[in-house]
């Protein structure tokens, strides 16, 4: 996968939780041009792990001198976050991927409603300026905590102007799915980014109103979630590969030399499947890509956020 | 590179051949005695010097004849150039795909300057100059994907990814092998393989399209495909069936080593970064039956293709009329000894 | 071509059945599509608001629009013809909102017909549900001088455009809401197979 050398030019505390990073590439260079709702995966060396984490371009895709991504501190997390918080400063270098777009409008909607929770926000920042730019018709819905947690509301009330509204839950305003679903024309396509419930309540909320589930897009980038060591065995090579509880499948092959394939590292894109031939446990299935009858039948994983109950899992690598 | 753009026909009176250095370098896609389909993707990065895989995008000395060939069939039939209408930022991304490449692998022959959005273009071969603000579509003599895709060698398909899938919406078809983009534009990956045997049943397309959503911008992508032909036809359009179909009853044993062409076409594939698109270039290469036996390895070669060749593919292909014709012209030359797997000529 | 091949444009058809799930349905048929709205109105008729756009086909022996009549109580427009159904579509259009489920009910012409004008408000015709009702009748779209015939039953017809014979392909571009219809003598001009009635 090819890289980019860049490094911070910019931090800034956008609310107590969410700090702000700006980019540039080393080589003085811009950054490649990229599309609304594009992501980079950023590497970062923890304790002499490489960990590698999903972050939205919020910057505007018009002006690529500099990238910008907005990193929301998560204590129980396993690091990547804190890391970014604490050890990124200005002149810090980074190698990040090019940008990838697994969250874009869909060109031929009539409307877009883009629905934004918390930190969420991040990638509806760059489809903004596309939308703008194709003189779209469009509606952001924000909902946040309380006043301390509007990340950007200025600069949104800039770029949006009345097209964007504001639900602050700490003065008892919420969004409401039914009336907001409810009443759009057809062609409309919904999107939405934040918290699990929310996205859970939007996408219940349009099937039972009719919607057709290629009209509604989600972007919710999972953590590899913690569990019990296991070792994977790669069959083709006869490698064995110890995965420690904190680490995922896909890390620990890493690790080990492994060029594994691998594009969202957040269980969405399907890019790092791999096939299981054996296993003296179970399965656990922690990613929104394969379907209810292929986690059943046991036969296929996605190693970036899925694990296993076992000792011994082995893959088709 | 020392080119000489050649003057020759690609209809009619069919003036076209292939310099030694042209035969030299043909893609000959066979590198075993038997064919079958397969995603057979690679990385497409910088290849040997001189071969077509060297650029980003390949020019050799047909140039201003296929430009040519390409004109006058776009004077009869417009058509062949199409752009739905959501497709605006994939097609000033395409435009920038092909000024950058062109200016930086052939700086002869063409020249791009830019001073932010004011670009000013030079295609010295087409005598063509042009300044323009790269966005504006007023700025330009007619809309940016024709514009750039007139001055390119091969067709280009342009497709919009939405839905976990990809649409044929935007395309430049001039040199295609008997497909129509007037019918087939708006089409999904797969309705528009539709057409295409057994590799559906083998999940070709499945594993392909499952590959290509995830087609990262900057890792572009390259594959051969082949087909023949009679006559160094580029047009051998369903459009213009009525022309080139009595032509594939024309072949006898006398004229086949010259009148049948293999036809390799060097397929690549990019993300467009603005419009998060991908552009499908087919850029197709001729070269005669005879022309072909000038290295005795390609005649075994492709005598043992043809003669191993599933019924269904070769009628898929429409090389049912004189399959038999090319395996018997090329069978004196095959010694049935082994040459071992690999395209090389020698 | 091999058994077990089918040509994957050819659009599948399914019976019409209600959307669980639905804002309101909007149900569109002409002539033996009548029997599509028939069968979805005796299976039951859902809670949501629903409107149906219906016309016989005047030249038909069947007229299904007084059983029609006489099992749809809310929003049926009992039009002239075809065109008039189609014109009903797009006066509908404005007042749908997203969770309208269309569905559509007639011949392969009748059915890409009202898909094209759905397709322009923004429906997808994956959404739409779709059965193809009496006729097998064929649109065919002639690649060489771009006419198409919307009722073809033979496997090879007269292109009312350019006068060719065409062999009428399974390939169907849903754009064009038509089959192709390629010259099937181009190689030996005259020698036209056995022409029979594929698509009654």
């Amino acid at each position: 996968m090819s890289v980019l050398n860049v490094t911070v030019e910019k931090v800034e505390q956008i609310t107590d939780v969410v700090k702000q990073f700006t980019f540039v590439q080393d080589n003085g260079e811009a950054l490649p041009k990229f599309s609304g709702g594009s992501h980079v995966v950023v590497s970062m060396d923890i304790n002499g792990r490489t960990h590698r984490n999903p972050y939205s371009l919020m910057s505007s895709p018009a002006n690529t001198d500099s990238y910008q991504i907005a990193v929301r501190r998560q204590d129980k997390s396993r690091g990547g976050s804190v890391f970014m918080h604490d050890q990124v400063k200005p002149g810090t270098k980074l190698t990040i991927t090019y940008p990838v777009n697994l969250f874009a409008i869909n060109r031929l909607g009539k409307k877009h409603i883009l629905v934004a929770g918390g930190i969420g926000i991040t990638p509806f920042m760059s489809q903004i300026a596309d939308l703008n730019r194709l003189g779209a018709d469009y509606e952001l819905h924000y909902a946040y905590r309380s006043s301390e947690h509007a990340a950007f509301r200025e600069q949104l009330e800039e770029l949006c102007g009345d097209r964007v509204h504001f639900y602050v839950e700490g003065d008892g305003t919420r969004i409401d799915f039914g009336d907001l679903l409810g009443q759009q024309p057809l062609g409309t396509h919904a999107y939405v980014c934040g918290p699990e419930p929310m996205v859970k309540m939007m996408l219940l909320t349009a099937k039972y109103l009719g919607w057709p589930s290629n009209h509604v897009h989600s972007e919710q980038f999972l953590a590899p979630p913690v569990g019990d060591e296991f070792t994977v065995v790669l069959n083709q090579s006869a490698k064995e590969i110890v995965v420690p509880g904190d680490m995922s499948m896909l890390e620990a092959m890493e690790e080990a030399g492994v060029d594994a394939p691998f594009l969202c590292r957040g269980g969405a894109c399907g890019r790092c499947e791999l096939d299981v031939l054996e296993t003296d446990g179970a399965l656990l299935h922690h990613d929104h890509y394969l379907s209810d009858a292929e986690k059943a039948a046991g036969n296929k994983i996605m190693p970036c956020v899925s694990r296993a109950k076992c000792t011994r899992l082995v893959v088709n690598l | 590179m020392n080119m000489a753009f050649k003057n020759e026909t690609f209809r009619d009176d069919y003036t076209f051949t292939n310099s030694p250095e042209a035969i030299r370098r043909f893609p000959f896609p066979f590198d075993k005695d038997e064919y079958m389909y397969s995603v057979n993707i690679e990385q497409h990065t910088k290849g040997a010097p001189g071969s077509v895989f060297e650029n980003v995008i390949d020019l050799d000395e047909h140039y201003l004849a296929e430009c040519e060939d390409r004109r006058i069939t776009l004077a009869d039939d417009p058509d062949r150039c199409i752009a739905l209408p959501h497709m605006m930022d994939a097609q000033w991304d395409m435009l920038e795909l092909g000024m950058e490449s062109l200016a930086k692998d052939f700086p002869e022959h063409f020249q791009l300057s830019r001073d932010g959005d004011n670009w000013h273009w030079v295609n010295k071969p087409l005598d063509i100059e042009q300044k323009f603000v790269f966005g504006d579509l007023s700025t330009l003599p007619m809309e940016p994907f024709e514009f750039i895709s007139r001055q390119l060698q091969g067709d280009w398909v342009v497709m919009d990814q939405r839905d976990e899938d990809l649409f044929a919406d935007m395309g430049m078809v001039t040199s295609q092998a008997d497909w129509s983009l007037a019918f087939d534009a708006g089409m999904s990956f797969k309705e528009w393989h539709g057409p295409v045997p057994q590799a559906n049943e083998m999940g070709i397309f499945e594993r392909a399209l499952k590959y290509l959503l995830h087609l990262q911008y900057g890792s572009p992508v390259r594959r051969l495909n082949w087909t023949m032909t009679v006559n160094p036809r580029l047009d051998t359009s369903p459009e213009n069936y009525p022309i080139w179909g009595p032509d594939n009853v024309s072949v006898t044993a006398n004229n086949v080593a010259d009148k049948v062409f293999l036809r390799v076409e060097l397929q690549t594939l990019f993300r467009l970064p603005r419009s998060n698109a991908i552009t499908f270039g087919i850029r197709g290469y001729l070269i005669s039956v005879r022309d072909i036996a000038t290295y005795p390895r390609w005649a075994k070669r492709l005598h043992r293709v043809l003669t191993n060749l599933h019924p269904d593919l070769a009628e898929y292909k429409g090389l049912t009329n004189y399959r038999q014709l090319v395996i018997d012209w090329l069978a004196p030359m095959d010694d049935g000894a082994d040459i071992g797997e690999g395209t090389h000529p020698e | 071509m091999e058994r077990g091949y089918r040509i994957r444009s050819k659009p599948l058809y399914d019976p019409l059945i209600w959307k669980e799930h639905a804002t309101d349905h909007v149900v569109i048929a002409h002539a033996e599509g009548g029997v599509g709205v028939l069968k979805l109105f005796q299976m039951m008729t859902p809670k949501q608001p629903i409107k149906v756009l219906f016309a016989d086909d005047a030249r038909a022996q069947r007229s299904y629009r007084d059983i029609i009549s006489k099992l749809v109580d809310e929003g049926l427009q009992i039009l002239d013809d075809k065109e008039g159904v189609l014109s009903a579509v797009s006066a509908t259009l404005d007042d749908c909102v997203m969770g309208t489920q269309f569905y559509i009910a007639g011949n392969e012409d009748f059915i890409w017909a009202a898909s094209q004008i759905l397709k322009s408000a923004g429906v997808d015709d994956k959404n739409v549900m779709k059965e193809q009702c009496g006729s097998l009748a064929r649109p065919v779209y002639c690649v060489h001088c771009k006419t198409i015939d919307p009722e073809v039953h033979h496997n090879v017809y007269t292109c009312p455009g350019c006068g060719r014979h065409l062999f009428v392909r399974d390939h169907f571009s849903r754009r064009l809401g038509a089959y192709m219809g390629l010259m099937v003598d181009a190689e030996e001009p005259g020698n036209i197979p056995e022409v029979e009635e594929m698509y009654p």
